[in-house]
């Protein structure tokens, strides 16, 4: 009997540890219905450089504005302008940053680190 | 006699010894210090602990929300903003790929077209920049030969109102009066009786409005119901317009405009299931053709439901 209740011991320790790498590593729980401002880093990015590349054209502030403030974020304007350096500060795409920085400007914050770029937005905005 | 006295000659083997291996039983099988069937037991109800503690007691926490996870309004807004994206970049691989990974549908275009109803039976056409939004969903999805009803609902852009009209400002020019010349009266000869053209007078005609069913839907939310809008040539809401739903004998009428949340132009009418209804707006249009039903549907997500319809008149040009 001991030596049974040993082994069920023992293969409920290994059970349970192969049963949680399954349940959060190998298929995690993977949710659906979530709201925008749960969007992982990339996704938001991509999304404000889609806004961004609206407003480029049709110099719509506030409707950028409206869809920006669905990811979640208080301060639109801020939000714009801490994305569009941290895509200078990373050497993103440059075409990306001219619209960023379009965006920015539009808004209201254009600094220093932005003006280059804006530079070359010059011609056509 | 001496020989018989001697024991026999020892066997080959002992008799103890089988000649042939034994199978192993319980008894005879060397003991070890694990139990087959305890670790069995123990890894099954191991497993299934540490597969409920992981999914149901204590999840991952949600932290890299891919697009496609998004619940439906969310994804029909970073529908748009791949829509806006396309309409100024005009990247139709980038536009359908990124369609693909939001998972609207099996066909991304259609869901476009799909979204674009959606949005425009709601509030977000009331702004300028919804109003674009869903003009460009209709491009797009117009381009790749799709149709849904923002078709009708959606206005399109009045060239009329964006068109720049260059008006030539007349100067004061001073200018010589002509000189008075004599003009030769002509001769029109020996005077001929017109034909006198009768104007037969014609029926006015009584369809000013033109009715069709955009599309049905299937929403437990809202089972059997019809949903009118009645809009303008332009497709401009009208509102206080009379629609008339008649069915087995009776009828009802119903006027629009008295939703404002869901636009000037709308108006509906709850079916009961399964009987037939017919609708139209009383001597300003023709009734639909299709009759109404409200069979019973199925949503994507399986939920059982009874069918809906979306009935646009549209005022004749």
């Amino acid at each position: 009997m001991k030596r049974f209740l040993t082994s069920l011991l023992l293969g409920l320790i290994l059970g349970g540890l192969i049963g949680l790498y399954f349940g959060w590593v190998q298929f995690p729980v993977e949710y659906v219905d979530s709201p925008m401002e749960d969007l992982e880093p990339r996704a938001k990015d991509d999304y404000t450089v889609m806004i961004a590349t609206s407003y480029h054209f049709d110099k719509d502030g506030l409707g950028a504005v409206e869809r920006l403030r669905l990811l979640g974020v208080d301060n639109v304007p801020e939000y714009v302008q801490s994305t569009t350096e941290r895509f200078i500060t990373n050497s993103r795409d440059l075409n990306d940053i001219r619209l960023l920085v379009n965006l920015s400007n539009g808004l209201g914050r254009l600094t220093p680190i932005m003006e280059p770029f804006l530079d070359l937005t010059g011609g056509d905005s | 006699m001496s020989q018989q006295n001697l024991p026999p000659p020892p066997p080959n083997s002992l008799p103890e010894q089988p000649q042939f291996p034994r199978h192993r039983t319980r008894y005879n099988r060397p003991r070890t210090y694990i139990s087959r069937w305890g670790l069995a037991f123990g890894l099954v109800f191991g497993i299934l602990f540490g597969l409920g503690y992981a999914w149901l007691i204590a999840p991952i926490e949600e932290f890299d929300t891919e697009p496609y996870q998004l619940r439906a309004s969310d994804k029909n807004h970073y529908a748009v903003a791949i829509i806006l994206e396309y309409q100024q970049s005009g990247d139709l691989a980038r536009a359908v790929n990124k369609l693909v990974e939001l998972r609207l549908g099996s066909d991304p275009i259609q869901s476009i077209a799909d979204v674009a109803c959606e949005l425009a039976s709601t509030g977000y056409v009331n702004n300028t920049s919804g109003l674009n939004a869903l003009r460009a969903m209709k491009t797009f999805y117009q381009l790749q030969g799709r149709n849904g009803c923002a078709d009708l609902l959606v206005p399109e852009i009045d060239s009329a109102d964006t068109q720049v009209v260059e008006v030539i400002v007349p100067t004061n020019t001073p200018t010589i009066p002509p000189p008075p010349s004599k003009t030769p009266t002509p001769d029109f000869g020996p005077q001929t009786p017109t034909p006198r053209i009768n104007v037969v007078p014609t029926v006015v005609a009584q369809r000013d409005f033109e009715g069709r069913i955009a599309n049905t839907f299937c929403d437990p939310q809202f089972p059997a119901l019809i949903e009118v809008f009645v809009v303008q040539f332009n497709g401009d809401g009208i509102p206080g317009e009379t629609v008339r739903v008649r069915w087995e004998g009776n009828s009802s009428l119903f006027v629009t405009g008295l939703k404002l949340e869901r636009g000037e132009s709308y108006a509906d009418f709850q079916m009961e299931e399964g009987t037939s209804y017919t609708i139209d707006m009383p001597s300003l249009s023709d009734p639909v053709d299709t009759p109404l039903i409200a069979e019973s549907c199925f949503t994507e997500g399986g939920d059982e439901s009874l069918k809906s319809y979306r009935v646009v008149f549209r005022q004749v040009e």
